[in-house]
């Protein structure tokens, strides 16, 4: 339980970037992707267009806390993957956001 | 539109510059591009991510698992960016002669205007003002000496400004 928390706990200091962090997990759950792809495939399930400047802020505070990685490439697009605690912490914000969702949907059909 | 990037810091422009590049050149020009862009250089500027993340770049590529050179880096990430003893010890020294003349100027300055705002300013300014001139001694120190004055005078200019429109509107309140 104690551990599940300090999971969710790894994003929650991002800030402004909290949400393009998370987005940017979710993206990365699917399989290693480069900015530009990540971008696409958000756009395609949030609805939301990062531009370059948030997705670089995000990226780069995720790599620094260990929750992605950089994959070698010849390329300029750089890939990224998911860190196995980067996995765990979207677990726990996915479970946490989960309970709220639910509790929210349980306490409008009773009201 | 990748004339932006020369706005971000040049450890960042290393790390992320192509990449970035690419994705910026895939969006369409648009004023709220540009402040996403401004606003993620100024966000890096403030917030330097890429000193952690670039040193775990070099453990992982060439270093191994030396717990030696990892002990190293972390020390240098604690101590923010390098700095000499040496480099501390000039910026310590000039902080302390600062603090002094600024004790003097506004001894001096309240036997003769007393408790006027522009007096007062002084004093207020004093905390923040010795911060600004370790940071910019010791961050600045191997730039040109004009862009030391001219960073340091316009910081100094500006924190003045400040502490004075505080005082005057704290004085009439």
């Amino acid at each position: 339980m104690m551990q599940k928390a300090k999971d969710d706990a790894e994003l929650a200091d991002f800030g402004r970037f909290s949400e393009p962090a998370l987005l940017i997990l979710v993206s990365l759950a699917e399989g290693p992707r480069h900015g530009y792809s990540m971008t696409e495939d958000i756009e395609a399930i949030a609805g939301v267009r990062l531009g370059p400047g948030t997705l670089y802020g995000a990226l780069a505070r995720l790599e620094a806390r260990g929750l992605i990685e950089p994959l070698k490439s010849e390329d300029r697009r750089n890939p990224y993957r998911l860190t196995s605690l980067g996995e765990r912490a979207l677990r726990a914000r996915l479970d946490s956001m989960m309970t709220v969702a639910r509790t929210g949907q349980r306490r409008l059909a009773s009201a | 539109m990748s004339w932006l990037l020369r706005l971000y810091p040049a450890q960042w422009r290393e790390r992320y510059g192509e990449e970035f590049g690419a994705v910026l050149a895939s969006q369409r020009a648009s004023p709220g591009l540009v402040l996403d862009v401004l606003g993620g250089a100024i966000d890096a500027h403030l917030h330097p991510q890429i000193q952690h993340s670039h040193s775990k770049q070099i453990l992982g590529d060439n270093m191994g698992d030396d717990m030696t050179t990892l002990e190293m880096l972390q020390r240098c990430a604690a101590g923010g960016p390098k700095l000499s003893p040496r480099d501390r010890r000039i910026a310590s020294l000039v902080m302390i002669l600062s603090a002094l003349v600024l004790a003097g100027l506004y001894i001096g300055l309240t036997k003769i205007y007393r408790a006027a705002p522009a007096v007062e300013a002084v004093f207020y300014m004093s905390f923040p003002f010795l911060a600004l001139v370790y940071g910019q001694t010791a961050y600045l120190r191997k730039r040109h000496w004009l862009t030391q004055i001219f960073v340091l005078g316009a910081g100094l200019l500006g924190l003045y400004l400040v502490m004075l429109a505080v005082c005057v509107v704290g004085s009439k309140l």
